[in-house]
């Protein structure tokens, strides 16, 4: 009933965060290296200034990371609902709340690492 | 009927296709649907009305809007008390206040209704069946972030939805249409992914992949003509879904341009100037509006009622 | 049984959704090819109020910047100020004054719907294949069919304007409403914003009437479409409970067919039908934003679709939060309600 972890060392807490870090510190490490790159190859290719470049991409990144928050919130919330409309109404798509969230995670992480990534990016070359 | 799928599966070309029609219990299961039949007597008067109307009274050189408009303008146009004069003999629907008869308009607005709902179904059964396909046939990660995607694009209400893009792209008919394929792809996408699941748990796409065939083949030869009844369920049920937020979107001012014949725009005419003088500007439109859906959804109904049960489990 | 923690823990999903919504809206300003100062002036705009909006904004700070003042402010409800719309005025203020408009709107075509589609729903399944079901069934599929853009318009057209039943457009009759602050007799209006609610609570009994009046053709055309959705989804799901094994048990051991309808049927049916109400909300709303165009009614879907036909962004922007906000209480609630009929669910 209550699925709060406890705090015990290497107990199911410490296995929970790993879990979770892990799903989002990948995805958000590949956006982070991504944008990094992208601005660099986007300053040299394009003759646009810095400012653009950092605001089209960290948008970017803002566009995949309120999605993926807003689909992952999404799940958590309609998920009884729709996993239940679905055993009921006959619209069998092995839709589960568990996959949603964590591709919404994936998606969500990409994004925020993209964020950092042209923030880190764009302030050391800012100067 | 398992098996009756996985005779026809490995029929070609063009003769196994006619095999399929003729010995199809989907095609016979529909016929004797009383409902369906209705509908399809009604979605086929439209079109006959909209083509005709295309043809004889738009000509058959292609006309822009602008020019057919022309050709509806009744010689009352100097008379301003007759411009808007109820139905009669001779303007059935009446003319709409600016001495244009409603009856060709109306004519007129099934043949545009047609084609932007056919472009918008399928334009989106294009893309839905593309990726519906990729996520059934790579599956783990392609699978999972473009299913989820399509999930969240289909939480939200189509028309919000519609009208969120339309304030991002503009207006316009064309950004209406853009708008409606991205809320209608998704619903796509599902039907054939779960379509194209289910055919590849056949053992014979593993046989005809261990004879050698290469993932293209398989895909056209074997999953894609399996996954054609459900889609063309899918889309009789959605073009009339297709049709009403089209016409939402010109009733709002999104769509279709000021002055054009479509139902949408026509019905927005009605309300806004209509409404406690001339109640045929709006009621005609409407009802030849309501009358094609209604059509759509009959047929959808009956179709989906007549689908192979593996299949309908698909379609919400 | 929906615990207190339950609660509390889908209420702190509001967070994210509207930080998501918040983070898409103001990508979607920045991504666009557009000059955002110019997004948001409109259009129309003249180069000063351009200039004074990118003063305003910030425009020239780094982006992330822009995105972190963003989120603050938005986190105040501080929504930024309508420039084409209602210039000068707040979008916060606009859309307080907006919102229960379309909230009481949903709630009573709702009501209606939910009213007359689940009774509807039970007589088709318990006499399935009769008359009656084919004619509902029939009912429901033209129910749908029907835009609400077309049934809105007949209505007004046979009962205001030929029959002059009710009025035509608006939420009370003009000697109720004297200004946009709803000043009432002199009292300001401090309470609800639902005006049926508001009039009883300050006993102008009248002026009830008259909002009632003014409520019954747009709830009822709200209602008659959805209506037609919760009688189809009522009955196939009426269907499924019958043909399943305990009712059939039941009516071995000797129990009145009505009886078992009514004690394992009803309650069970009704399960998925309210889930799918939640889901359906959504679709609600959408409709809303028509009827209220139809009918003339300020809520937020008319406020939506004005600003954008003249391009007012930061109207646009705090109408989509506001409509993300909606759709995830409903869902809340209806998320609540369904774990309390459902016992099978452990929260």
């Amino acid at each position: 009933m209550d699925r709060t972890p406890r705090l015990r060392s290497n107990g199911p807490l410490w296995s929970w965060i790993r879990d979770r870090v892990r799903l989002v510190g990948s995805a958000a490490l590949g956006g982070g290296v991504l944008a990094v790159l992208g601005v660099v190859v986007l300053l040299l290719v394009t003759p646009s200034g810095l400012a653009v470049v950092s605001t089209q991409a960290f948008s970017l990144g803002a566009l995949c990371f309120g999605f993926g928050l807003l689909g992952w919130s999404g799940s958590v919330l309609a998920g009884s609902s729709v996993e239940n409309a679905q055993r009921y109404l006959d619209t069998g798509t092995n839709w589960s709340e568990d996959d949603s969230r964590r591709a919404m995670a994936r998606i969500g992480g990409f994004g925020f690492g993209g964020m950092v990534g042209v923030i880190a990016v764009s302030s050391i070359l800012w100067v | 009927m398992s098996t009756h799928t996985h005779a026809n599966g490995r029929k070609r070309g063009i003769r196994g296709l006619l095999a399929r029609i003729r010995d199809s219990q989907f095609l016979s299961e529909l016929a004797s649907n009383r409902l369906a039949i209705v509908g399809l007597l009604i979605i086929a008067t439209i079109a006959g009305l909209a083509i005709y109307a295309r043809v004889f009274i738009g000509g058959l050189p292609p006309l822009t809007d602008g020019q057919y408009e022309a050709i509806t303008l009744s010689n009352l146009s100097g008379n301003s008390d007759m411009a808007e004069a109820p139905p009669s003999l001779r303007y059935p629907f009446g003319l709409d206040g600016q001495a244009r008869s409603i009856f060709p308009r109306v004519m007129y607005g099934a043949w545009l209704a047609l084609k932007w709902g056919t472009v918008t179904v399928g334009a989106s059964t294009v893309l839905g069946v593309g990726l519906g396909i990729l996520a059934a046939y790579y599956g783990d990660i392609v699978d999972n972030v473009i299913m989820r995607t399509m999930d969240v694009l289909l939480a939200f209400p189509s028309l919000l939805l519609a009208l969120a893009l339309v304030a991002i792209f503009g207006t316009g008919l064309q950004n209406a249409v853009i708008a409606l394929v991205l809320v209608y792809t998704p619903r796509f996408a599902r039907v054939v992914r779960g379509a194209a699941l289910k055919v590849m748990e056949d053992e014979y796409i593993d046989a005809t992949v261990a004879l050698g065939a290469t993932d293209f083949r398989v895909l056209v030869r074997h999953v894609i003509p399996n996954c054609l009844a459900p889609v063309t369920v899918q889309s009789t049920l959605n073009f009339g879904l297709a049709i009403i937020d089209l016409a939402a979107l010109s009733f709002l001012g999104f769509g279709a341009e000021a002055g054009t014949p479509s139902w949408g725009w026509m019905l927005s005419n009605g309300v806004e100037y209509g409404l406690h003088s001339a109640w045929w500007w709006a009621f005609f439109p409407g009802l030849f509006l309501a009358l094609t859906v209604l059509g759509f959804n009959l047929l959808g109904d009956g179709m989906r009622d007549a689908l192979d049960p593996r299949m309908r489990d698909a379609i919400d | 049984m929906a615990s207190k923690w339950f609660v509390v823990k889908r209420l702190l999903l509001l967070v994210p959704v509207l930080l998501g919504v918040a983070t898409l809206v103001f990508a979607v300003l920045h991504i666009s090819p557009g000059d955002p100062a110019r997004v948001m002036a409109g259009q129309r705009a003249s180069q000063e109020q351009v200039e004074m909006v990118r003063q305003e904004i910030g425009l020239s700070d780094p982006i992330w910047v822009q995105y972190g003042r963003f989120l603050a402010d938005t986190a105040q409800l501080k929504l930024g100020e309508s420039y084409v719309l209602r210039p000068n005025q707040s979008v916060a203020s606009i859309l307080k004054n907006s919102i229960p408009t379309t909230i009481e709107l949903a709630v009573y075509g709702q009501l209606i719907g939910i009213l007359l589609g689940l009774p509807l729903g039970v007589i088709s399944a318990i006499k399935q294949d009769s008359i009656t079901d084919h004619i509902t069934r029939i009912g429901a599929l033209t129910g749908i069919s029907v835009p609400i853009f077309w049934s809105g318009p007949i209505v007004i057209i046979l009962f205001s304007v030929t029959l002059g039943i009710f009025p035509t457009n608006g939420r009370i009759a003009q000697q109720y409403f004297l200004s946009d602050t709803w000043l009432f007799f002199g009292h300001e209006l401090p309470r609800t914003g639902l005006i049926t609610l508001d009039t009883l609570l300050l006993a102008r009994y009248d002026a009830f009437v008259s909002a009632v009046r003014h409520l019954v053709l747009p709830a009822s055309v709200i209602g008659f479409y959805s209506m037609a959705l919760i009688s189809r989804m009522m009955r196939s799901s009426m269907l499924e409970v019958v043909r399943q094994d305990y009712i059939r048990t039941a009516r071995a051991k000797g129990q009145g067919e009505r009886i078992t309808f009514l004690k394992h049927g009803l309650k069970n049916a009704f399960i998925p039908v309210i889930t799918v109400i939640g889901i359906q909300f959504g679709t609600l709303l959408g409709g809303a934003v028509l009827t209220e165009t139809v009918f003339g009614i300020e809520g937020i879907g008319m406020i939506l679709v004005d600003a954008i036909d003249v391009g007012d962004y930061p109207v646009v922007q705090g109408t989509v939060l506001v409509f993300a906000l909606l759709f995830t209480l409903v869902n809340l609630g209806v998320d609540i309600t369904y774990s309390y009929l459902d016992p099978r669910i452990q929260q």
